[in-house]
């Protein structure tokens, strides 16, 4: 009962600590506040269910992209895709431009919307890579390998291209 | 510049307007599996509900009505089966609440109180069964046999007439068999429900461990 206890602690400290990424995730996966919740709530479970197989091999953080990217792809591929993208205003608000630019935030804007059409896959892609990580953890993350997510990448890369210079 | 990378770029900005979920919250995320656990006791007696049913109008052709109807008890397992099912349908309407409430619930406390109603609803509902269960088969026994002895013309009823230590006999096997029966039943319901009663225990433990410090 007490290692329990010690784990569950362990536990909710390291995710408090980590809690952006998940926020992040589901940011990019839903399109309001209430499915947002729902998914924090969902990746939170997922995570606490794998804990006991974690035993601190790899970096927590790491160890999170993989579980909780895994939750929204599996959660979020049974839904069909005719949800809307929520306007644009909100996206607009949330990533602010280093040097205040209309014109640029307008773009990040437009940037956040075409990546969050993206399939589930794609969507996970690009998140790691905005999240700076390389193409070797990407693929370890994802359960790909290197090539396959250069080449994947790339793709999404030009797709993404058409959106600021149609 | 390139608009991913330009978004690669500001990515980190949008950190300050993520939310962010406190502690105590993620405990009480860990701990809301309450709300699947009463999910589930939920589903499972819709579905015991439902095989129930099937079971009585898949096994209950004409000839068994006629055969009751020989025996006179029709009319008494037709509002037997009614008030079973009036009676199984507010359980599942308890079942229900319960979950609303427990799916609802943002305290600990109120959280607990929940688990320990949806324990008593459970075990009520088994208890039911198992009353009911017992009442049914002995009621159905005695109209049986009384019905039975009714109708039937025996030459020489002497050779059929019980003393009493043969009443003892058919009451103490009648009690043996019906045991038995009752315990299948309770340790059928102990694997469908007490799994998850378990559960809803060790989530309360926690929750009370919780509240101690």
């Amino acid at each position: 009962m007490i290692v329990e206890k010690e784990l569950e602690h362990q536990f909710v400290s390291k995710l408090e600590r980590h809690q952006n990424i998940a926020h992040k995730i589901c940011r990019l996966y839903t399109h309001d506040r209430e499915s947002h919740n729902d998914l924090f709530q969902e990746i939170t479970i997922q995570l606490w269910k794998a804990y006991p197989k974690f035993r601190g091999e790899a970096k927590f953080s790491t160890w999170m992209y993989r579980v909780a990217l895994n939750t929204a792809i599996t959660l979020y591929r049974k839904k069909k895709r005719g949800i809307r993208t929520q306007d644009f205003d909100t996206v607009h608000f949330k990533i602010k431009a280093e040097e205040y630019d209309d014109e640029t935030e307008q773009q990040l804007g437009l940037m956040y919307n075409a990546i969050k059409e993206l399939n589930d896959i794609e969507k996970a892609l690009v998140f790691l890579y905005l999240e700076d990580k390389n193409y070797k953890e990407i693929s370890e993350t994802l359960g790909i390998s290197e090539v396959n997510a250069r080449v994947k990448m790339n793709r999404i890369k030009t797709k993404l291209k058409s959106v600021l210079n149609p | 510049m390139d608009g991913l990378e330009l978004l690669k770029k500001n990515w980190k900005s949008q950190e300050a307007t993520l939310p962010q979920v406190s502690y105590d919250e993620i405990y009480k995320m860990i701990w809301k599996r309450s709300s699947s656990i009463v999910k589930w006791i939920f589903i499972i007696s819709i579905c015991e509900f439902l095989f129930g049913v099937i079971l009585n109008v898949g096994l209950a052709d004409e000839e068994y009505w006629n055969s009751l109807e020989q025996l006179q008890i029709k009319e008494i397992t037709i509002w037997a089966y009614g008030i079973n099912y009036l009676i199984t349908i507010y359980f599942m309407f308890r079942f229900y609440m319960n979950y609303r409430q427990i799916n609802s619930t943002s305290s600990a406390k109120r959280l607990m109180k929940d688990i320990i109603k949806t324990r008593k609803t459970v075990k009520s509902y088994i208890l039911y069964v198992l009353i009911s269960l017992a009442v049914v088969t002995l009621s159905l026994f005695y109209l049986i046999a009384y019905h039975h002895i009714e109708n039937t013309q025996v030459a020489d009823s002497s050779a059929y007439v019980f003393d009493a230590l043969d009443w003892l006999k058919f009451t103490g096997i009648t009690i043996i068999g019906l045991g038995i029966f009752l315990g299948v039943i309770w340790f059928f319901y102990q694997l469908l429900y007490g799994i998850l009663l378990k559960r809803l225990k060790k989530n309360y433990t926690q929750l009370e461990n919780l509240d101690c410090d």
